[in-house]
């Protein structure tokens, strides 16, 4: 056995032998093994019989689990968005029907039931345990109860049972705020079981968009349980012991609901989107994205025909264009041209630029033109946002050079998710060389530096980069993050809990070249030569702003086409930006209308009814400036009385 | 009517000569315990007769099996383990099924990969350690590892547990049956104990809660800690002579989930009683120690070791559901062989003791 190594000799006979050691073994092994359980088992049905065979007596104490409220949603002034009704289902427990289909006809002649309703059914059948009750149809009408209750002992295995259901008083108007929630469908129950959190599959319903999905996990609180004593048939005779449920907290919002209304009604029945920001503090006031549709609809599950009504509707009533649209911003980029020109020092508000309608980079034949033919002549920094001179943006634009472009509006939040409390925004394309090398595998070339200038080319924004952006500009310089939800609750009486929000970004380097920015924006609105004056002409106020109209084609070659022949999704689209009261703003305001043409003819317009809407009628009497809480109380009034629902206790 | 006699004998003994009859009749009353439970657990005639179906076809696995000389299983071993492999790979790709994709939607039934494996991984084994010399060493112990780890890592992955953990014990079984030295044996375990709190890490959320249930069952009284408590009441209610067929309340008051597949020892328990469990544990270990037995007698070290270890790996479902009912081990997807409602386990077992019975059949008599 010295040299082991050397060829080792298979002896097939040791083989044998140290197999038949082995499996001895193993047998030994399993043996004793089998004892132990045997004596295990014996520890529990001999020594301990009594105790176990008194619990199993007992044991027609049946586990429920205990459904909480979910959180209601409120707006800024206490006005109830998301509410929680009383309604009552029909549950049948597979299990104990003998007869399905027969079942089903009986209950079709006292309860109207859809294709809908028995498809799901029969879906959520093939995924549960068959001593689960499974819900049939929800919301019962007082007429179909009573038609169960008559003959409910020839039903066993049906339930009606109550819960609550979940009521959007405002329908459109805060869709694609408070989104909605809907049944919990076999995903659902998969993702909850994956985070251990399979509870949570007997509440009726999960948020499926909005701020019902990104808050989900606070308002819909947590699932208690009770100890229930049943007869034989399994129907609860007495509770006897409660683990109380925990409701969900209830969201404050900052959007002001009459806000939102005024600012729906300001765009007269065209489509687009718009958000208001409060700027001191990037609380959202108002949003909206328009067309919208019914959230109600989704609550009990939506009916096939429904949905792919809105699904197909070329409109895009589901799609949220303030957080997930995108567009080239046109003209509103040139007041972050001109803040990032100023903070790099490249122009000051003196500096002039001669404007003679079309601009040439050195040595290259292409024109870039103004929209003015003949052009503006010399032109300092506010006559440049006021009558919107491109020639301005594109000299700037090359000074700046696209590195510095990039980087700068880097720190305005472009480029990039705001962190709104929504999920799925979009971060929109900040052009720059390295994404341009990303996206399509080429160098960057000067003449896509110029265009960039004046928000054409590769840029993408969402309404909601260029509404932070706007809010900077309106406040002290500083990106605010902008958010929904101001405060949770805990319940009615529990102190309110401001939500935290990140600090303020610092962005600009000094607060003058802030004002030679803002001086602009008022000269846009009010000056001679401002592209925004008719929109802002009366006014008691002063407001600032600045019009863009994205294109979706480039001009080149299609200057005789017909811009409302284009097809739907490339036409132009009309944009604003600005705020107001000029001098001490409270509104922050973004917006876009689909198909409108320019935007000093067709956004600001809609941009001035929404300023108006927020600040209210001129006081009468000398009175002091208008403020965010005086006209909070005003547009109170436009408010139908708060739904009834908000009074009562819930649970 | 002699003639007929003789001649449906004739025919058996040609077909059935491989069969082992001490085993045969081993299974066959674990069958029967399983029909009896079914009836009671169920209550659906319709589902005891699918029941009794799947025996069937497992049972006419298990004939054909026995028929194949170990010689020729051998030749196809790598076939099948490769194959297997592939349809495991394949569940990632089409597979279905509610929480974990563990199926394969043939159409005409759903095939489960993982099934599968409990026959190819022991056979691969066997295959090698076949050729290499024994006891093994550390090379021979590196690619057996790699034979095992695959199918078991992407088992889990899956990720099902349960089966991982039967496949990755068939094939530790055959190289602790190859005669592995206890200092390795050693080893090994010393390495499974560090690498607990790594592998902690890498448990699904639903994994680790069902370790910490088990550990506390009341800190989760409406998940996992509900199966665990209400199935300890079955079996303690059941005492020493069990409440009679039929009579169990736990399963027919709906107070134990999964009556009739994972917890049906339970219900056992709790109609016949602690009697009733020593008659079906010992009839488990009849069936084990029978196995063993006719490995024992195999012409060749592949039929030896792979008759072994599909014998202990079948002892490790006994242990661990039976464990796992009563409480004594956390809860993991394992059913009571032979007992459980379900198809492919059941099929896939009975045709592992047709492999069984030909290794005991073909012995050194046989053209050795």
């Amino acid at each position: 056995m010295k040299r082991r190594r050397a060829r080792p000799v298979r002896n097939a006979a040791a083989e044998g032998e140290q197999f038949r050691r082995r499996a001895l073994l193993a047998a030994l092994g399993v043996a004793s093994a089998l004892v132990a359980l045997a004596l295990g088992y014996g520890r529990l049905q001999i020594q301990q019989h009594e105790e176990y065979a008194t619990r199993s007596e007992e044991n027609r104490i049946r586990l429920d689990p205990i459904v909480p409220a979910r959180g209601l949603v409120y707006d800024r002034n206490g006005v109830l968005l998301a509410d929680n009704a009383p309604a009552y289902r029909l549950d049948i427990v597979p299990e104990r029907v003998e007869d399905m289909p027969q079942l089903l006809a009986a209950l079709r002649e006292r309860v109207a039931l859809s294709e809908d309703e028995l498809r799901r059914f029969d879906n959520a059948r093939k995924g549960s345990r068959r001593f689960k009750p499974i819900p049939l149809k929800l919301r019962l009408s007082e007429e179909e109860i009573a038609r169960l209750a008559v003959d409910r002992h020839r039903f066993p295995g049906v339930e009606v049972v109550p819960y609550l259901t979940r009521r959007y008083p405002f329908g459109e108007l805060t869709a694609h705020i408070v989104g909605y929630v809907g049944r919990i469908d076999q995903d659902d129950v998969d993702a909850l079981e994956a985070r251990g959190e399979s509870r949570f599959a007997a509440l009726p319903h999960i948020g499926k968009t909005g701020l019902e999905r990104y808050y989900e996990a606070r308002l819909r609180g947590d699932v208690g349980y009770q100890e229930v004593e049943t007869n034989v048939e399994n129907r609860p005779l007495r509770v006897l012991r409660r683990h109380d449920a925990k409701p969900g907290a209830d969201l404050h919002l900052s959007i002001d609901i009459a806000l939102q209304r005024a600012m729906v009604e300001a765009f007269e029945g065209k489509h687009g989107a718009a958000i208001a920001i409060d700027p001191k503090t990037g609380e959202i006031l108002a949003m909206v994205s328009l067309p919208s549709y019914d959230p109600n609809l989704f609550v009990g599950g939506i009916s096939f025909n429904d949905y792919r009504r809105l699904n197909e509707d070329v409109a895009r009533p589901l799609f949220n264009r303030n957080v997930l649209g995108g567009f080239p911003p046109g003209s509103t980029l040139k007041p972050f041209m001109a803040l990032a020109g100023l903070d790099e020092g490249l122009i000051t508000p003196e500096t002039t630029v001669f404007s003679s309608g079309a601009y040439r980079l050195p040595g290259q034949a292409r024109e870039y033109r103004d929209w003015r033919p003949g052009g503006h002549g010399t032109i300092n920094l506010r006559e440049s946002l006021a009558q919107s001179v491109n020639t301005y943006y594109f000299d700037l634009a090359m000074k700046l050079g696209i590195d510095r472009i990039s980087a700068d509006f880097d720190r305005m939040g472009f480029g990039k998710p705001t962190g709104i409390d929504l999920t799925g925004e979009a971060a929109g394309v900040l052009p720059s060389r390295a994404w341009k090398q990303r996206r399509f595998k080429q160098p960057w070339f000067p003449g896509e530096t110029v265009i960039a200038g004046i928000g054409q080319g590769y840029w993408v924004v969402t309404p909601l980069q260029l509404a932070q952006g706007t809010a900077m500009l309106a406040g002290d310089g500083q990106l605010r993050r902008p958010h929904l939800v101001r405060a949770t609750q805990a319940g009615f009486g529990a102190p309110r809990l401001p939500e935290p929000q990140p600090a303020p970004l610092p962005v600009v380097d000094d607060p003058a070249h802030l004002a030679a920015v803002r001086e602009g924006l008022v000269a846009t609105m009010h000056g001679p030569t401002g592209s925004g004056a008719r929109a802002a002409a009366g006014a008691h106020y002063l407001m600032a702003g600045k019009t863009g109209t994205a294109q979706r084609v480039s001009r080149q070659g299609t200057e005789r086409l017909d811009p409302n022949k284009l097809p739907y999704h490339l036409r132009h689209q009309a944009l604003f930006v600005g705020y107001a009261p000029a001098e001490a703003p409270t509104i922050a305001l973004a917006l876009v209308v689909e198909h409108g043409g320019s935007g000093s003819l067709a956004a600001a317009p809609v941009a001035r009814r929404i300023f108006d809407a927020w600040i209210g009628p001129p006081p009468v009497a000398p009175a002091p400036p208008p403020s965010a809480s005086a006209s909070a109380s005003a547009s109170a009034e436009v408010i139908p009385a708060p739904a009834p629902a908000a009074e009562e206790p819930r649970g | 009517m002699n003639v007929l006699v003789r001649a449906l004998s004739a025919f058996a003994w040609r077909w059935l000569d491989k069969v082992d009859v001490p085993l045969l009749l081993g299974l066959g009353a674990i069958m029967g315990l399983s029909l009896v439970v079914q009836a009671s657990a169920g209550g659906d005639a319709d589902a005891v007769l699918k029941q009794a179906a799947r025996f069937a076809i497992g049972l006419g696995a298990l004939l054909m099996l026995s028929r194949v000389a170990p010689s020729t299983l051998r030749q196809w071993t790598p076939l099948a383990y490769l194959a297997s492999l592939v349809l495991l790979g394949l569940v990632f790709a089409v597979g279905t099924g509610r929480s974990a994709n563990l199926w394969i939607d043939l159409k005409v039934f759903y095939l489960q990969p993982g099934e599968l494996l409990k026959l190819s991984v022991p056979m691969m084994v066997a295959w090698f350690l076949h050729q290499a010399v024994l006891p093994p060493r550390w090379r021979t112990l590196g690619i057996t590892a790699a034979i095992i780890g695959l199918p078991v890592g992407l088992t889990i992955l899956q990720p099902d547990f349960g089966t991982g953990l039967l496949v990755g014990a068939s094939g530790v079984f055959a190289v602790f049956l190859a005669g592995i030295a206890w200092w390795r044996i050693g080893l090994f375990a010393g390495l499974g104990l560090a690498a607990l709190p790594v592998g902690w890490q890498f448990l699904m959320p639903y994994q680790r809660d069902r370790i910490l249930t088990f550990l506390d069952p009341e800190s989760d009284p409406l998940g996992t800690g509900w199966n665990i408590i209400q199935s300890k009441i079955a079996i303690g209610s059941g005492g020493a002579t069990g409440k009679g067929w039929g009579q169990g309340t736990q399963a027919h008051l709906d107070f134990l989930p999964e009556h009739t597949t994972d917890f049906v020892f339970s219900v056992y328990s709790e109609e016949f009683g602690w009697f009733g469990v020593l008659v079906l544990l010992a009839l488990y270990f009849v069936v084990v120690a029978r196995s063993l037995w006719l490995a024992s007698q195999a012409r060749d070290t592949y039929g030896r070791l792979l008759a072994g270890a599909l014998a202990l790996t079948f002892s490790v479902y006994v242990i661990v559901n039976a464990g796992m009912v009563a409480g004594f081990l956390p809860v993991v997807g394992v059913p009571m062989p032979l007992l459980s409602y379900g198809g492919t386990s059941a099929v896939s077992l009975l045709a592992g003791f047709g492999m069984v019975m030909a290794a005991g059949a073909h012995r050194r008599t046989w053209g050795g």
